[in-house]
């Protein structure tokens, strides 16, 4: 059977001051035709430090800050080199200090589009090449300019990227993934505000990204457990720093590199479970520029059937 | 692999991104006008009452050298040759300009107020620096452009510019010197014609007034406003509106109005008005002993001042006993009054909707933004356009406005220190905001002062314009409700204690000469 692995809950969790960026997954395991896999995935960051530009501080009016992400996502096989992938965040935030009040509600819709470039054997091993299109735009009329409460940017993102894996005798494997993020407009409640100069109007232009991620990882316990080793990197290209003492805006040059731990068990010869596989990571953010000190725990549920 | 699918691919992908990229807006940073033709060019302007001077004579200027004259004659000729073959830049320069500067100049005092609005944060062992003029760099940077610091800068800025205009018309009705395309066809003008004569030149007196009164205000920013004033100056020959002898004299009028009201302002007891802590201290416990009650700030660590205790001590433009728009006190913690105002605020901690959200964050203007006297200040500059105000007109708008509004800050301070009253953050168990709750006490509210203020004085100016003017008011003073920082009964004493300041500098507009 065809397993589904959802490294998404990596990128899920970069949550801190950058929000859900790329709930694409960016892995290279592919649906077959007509299977379909849906998720449950549960994460929370929580950070006591963030970047101030590139000054880590600490904010005693913030205290813990804890953002929380209950995600769904569907994955299903058009054919077996073509997925579609649906994810809806639902984000609930707060902080133990100060008196600003956290919000919560869902996020943004993200359609994806996954394709199989490449798929050859040599003997025991295996490379594959993957081409991935995502789309998001918020679902609600959240406030994006609300850092870092916010539930999200609040603006239509595509995201385009490639996967390449290698897979050492089916036991081991790496992986590479590289994403353009294009961003556009988030459309906030004020009418002015200071991005290195003026700005009249209630629109903010949000930086552009690129996501670099690189996995390793392995097969265990008869190919039902698997685990990685992940290092994710999430960079605005352009942006503007939070000012002293200020809050974050959309506006701002978002930076973040984090490692972290992921796993996954599949319910292969448990009858009653088959299907079923239990999924759990652990990250934590390593450098940043204006983005929370993460540490994110994740937990998930899959389910995987044949229509 | 098929070529033809990858072709399609590829290009629904460049249609998505040309789809979220085209609905992208090319972001205004500063107010799109041009240059236009004045409603009137107010030809008395130069008997208008000043606010420093006692009249417009009083700043002396030379007569011009005679149109005929060889000294003219040169000046022509180097006008005429500055105006031709302008580069990209220069005639960017003149667009931007444009024959209204004050505009300009406005925005770029509102620009400097959003850019050092930035609190001063906490040291590593949880004590406060202050800014200070001594050491501008800090850290903390000085100025901090709270809201107070903000109304004063703009007040001096705009007094200092009307002052000048009205002695450059003095002059200009005076000697009548006609403008250089008047005198030399061959010359040409970027602007919209008009009868104004040209000595003194009014741009030159408002690129000297607002260079150094903004360099006064803030004292690191003296390159990137040198710049801006270079540019300016440079512009009036680009544009071909005038020569040297008149910007000459209208930076002679420039220097004298910035001196009369720099003079002010080291007087004006604003230096006094972050009051140490014993005095503080001193404010508070009388407070207490007086009322029962006291403001605490509630930051982590707790802030040991709170924002200028002492800046109802100022000296006022146009008001001259305080105590005369003091407000009554406000209801005390616990009475049936100050318990139903209360109940609302947890009415819209608990839901709030979209629009009154939105209410909230328009009018926020908190941290790090051009501040509520900015605020007005930026609708006020779209009322001039609208109505085609000549540059003196401009003035005394912005003079009147930040006047009023300076005015209506120093006797909400006033009562803000008097009284001392506990914010909602400090009187609700766990309540929680949608926007900062700023360190300083709640009664009355600053935001429904200064717009109370800023929407009579615009009610006044532009009358076609009182009723939205003064419901503009009134959304902001409910806006801070909405936010979860002001009781009810701060915002509607603050609107009330607003139009009151107002009265009195409007009060003082309508003798002035201009209606």
């Amino acid at each position: 059977m065809k397993k589904y692995l959802l490294s998404a809950i990596t990128v899920l969790s970069l949550g801190a001051l950058s929000p859900l960026v790329a709930q694409t997954p960016s892995d290279a395991i592919m649906m077959k035709k007509n299977e379909a896999c849906f998720a449950l995935i549960y994460d929370q960051g929580k950070w006591d430090q963030y970047w101030e530009g590139t000054t880590l501080i600490t904010n005693e009016n913030i205290g813990t800050f804890t953002r929380s992400t209950y995600a769904v996502m569907v994955a299903y096989g058009i054919t077996d080199k073509l997925n579609v992938l649906l994810t809806t965040p639902y984000v609930k935030t707060k902080s133990s200090g100060g008196q600003l009040a956290g919000v919560q509600g869902f996020q943004d819709i993200n359609i994806g589009v996954k394709y199989e470039v490449i798929k050859k054997d040599f003997g025991k091993h295996r490379v594959s090449s993957l081409a991935v299109a995502q789309f998001g735009t918020p679902m609600t009329n959240y406030l994006s300019d609300y850092m870092p409460y916010s539930l999200g940017l609040g603006t239509q993102e595509l995201t385009g990227r490639v996967i390449g894996q290698y897979e050492f005798n089916k036991m081991i494997y790496v992986r590479a993934s590289a994403a353009y993020l294009w961003r556009g407009q988030t459309e906030v409640e004020r009418p002015y505000y200071y991005a290195n100069g003026s700005y009249y109007t209630t629109f903010m232009d949000v930086p552009n990204a690129v996501n670099y991620q690189a996995i390793v990882g392995g097969w265990a316990l008869k190919h039902s457990l698997r685990v990685e080793a992940t290092y994710v990197v999430l960079n605005s290209v352009s942006g503007d720093d939070i000012r002293t003492w200020n809050m974050g805006q959309p506006t701002n040059k978002m930076e973040s590199t984090q490692a972290g731990f992921f796993a996954q068990y599949y319910f292969k010869d448990i009858k009653p479970l088959k299907g079923f596989s239990l999924m759990a990571a652990y990250s934590q953010v390593l450098e940043g520029r204006n983005v929370g000190k993460s540490t994110n725990v994740s937990g998930g549920v899959t389910y995987q059937f044949t229509f | 692999m098929n070529i033809k699918k990858i072709l399609t691919g590829s290009f629904s992908l460049i249609l998505i991104v040309t789809s979220v990229t085209s609905c992208e807006n090319d972001l205004p940073t500063n107010f799109p006008f041009t240059a236009y033709e004045f409603s009137d060019l107010d030809m008395d302007g130069g008997n208008w009452q000043p606010i420093l001077f006692a009249s417009g004579s009083r700043i002396v200027i030379d007569a011009p050298s005679a149109v005929n004259s060889s000294e003219y004659q040169t000046e022509l000729a180097a006008l005429k040759s500055a105006s031709q073959n302008l580069s990209g830049s220069q005639v960017n320069a003149v667009d931007y300009w444009t024959n209204n500067p004050a505009i300009r100049w406005n925005e770029i005092a509102l620009e400097l107020a959003a850019k050092y609005n930035l609190i001063p944060p906490p040291n590593p062992d949880g004590t406060y620096t202050l800014p200070t003029p001594a050491n501008p760099q800090g850290p903390p940077l000085f100025p901090f452009a709270h809201p107070p610091y903000t109304s004063r800068m703009l007040a001096y800025l705009s007094v200092a510019q009307f002052d000048g205009l009205i002695a450059a018309w003095y002059y200009k009705y005076e000697y009548n010197r006609p403008a250089p395309y008047v005198t030399d066809n061959s010359i040409s003008y970027a602007y919209k014609k008009n009868a104004l004569p040209s000595y003194p030149s009014e741009g030159a007196v408002i690129a000297i007034a607002s260079r150094d009164i903004l360099k006064a205000m803030f004292p690191l920013e003296h390159d990137y406003i040198n710049a801006k004033a270079e540019e300016h100056l440079n512009s009036l020959m680009w544009s071909g509106s005038n020569t040297t002898s008149d910007i000459e004299a209208g930076k002679a009028i420039g220097t004298a109005v910035k001196t009369a009201a720099l003079a002010r302002a080291s007087t004006d007891k604003m230096s006094a008005a972050q009051a140490p802590k014993p005095v503080s201290d001193a404010i508070k416990k009388s407070a207490f002993d007086r009322f029962g009650w006291a403001w605490d700030n509630m930051e982590s660590p707790v802030r040991p001042v709170g924002l200028t205790p002492l800046f109802g001590q100022v000296t006022m433009w146009n008001v001259t006993n305080i105590l005369d728009v003091r407000p009554v006190p406000p209801p005390a913690p616990g009475s049936v009054e100050f318990e139903r105002d209360a109940e609302e605020l947890k009415g819209f901690a608990k839901s709030v909707t979209d629009k009154q959200r939105k209410i909230a964050n328009w009018w926020s203007d908190g941290l790090g933004t051009y501040t509520p006297p900015g605020h007005w200040n930026r609708r006020t500059k779209e009322y001039i356009i609208k109505y085609e105000m000549n540059p003196l007109r401009t003035a005394r708008t912005f003079a009147y406005l930040n006047m009023a509004i300076m005015d209506a800050g120093i006797a909400c301070w006033d009562a803000k220190y008097y009284y001392h009253f506990p914010r909602p953050i400090q009187t609700i168990n766990g309540f929680k905001t949608i926007i900062g709750t700023p360190n300083f006490p709640s009664y009355t509210s600053g935001h429904s002062a200064f717009s109370g203020a800023a929407a009579e004085v615009v009610a006044y100016i532009f009358p076609a314009e009182a009723q939205v003017a003064r419901d503009w008011a009134l959304e902001a003073a409910e806006s801070r409700i909405y936010a979860g920082i002001h009781y009810r009964f701060d915002s509607e004493v603050g609107i009330e204690q607003g139009k009151k300041v107002a009265k009195y500098t409007i009060d003082k507009a309508k003798l002035d000469g201009a209606d």
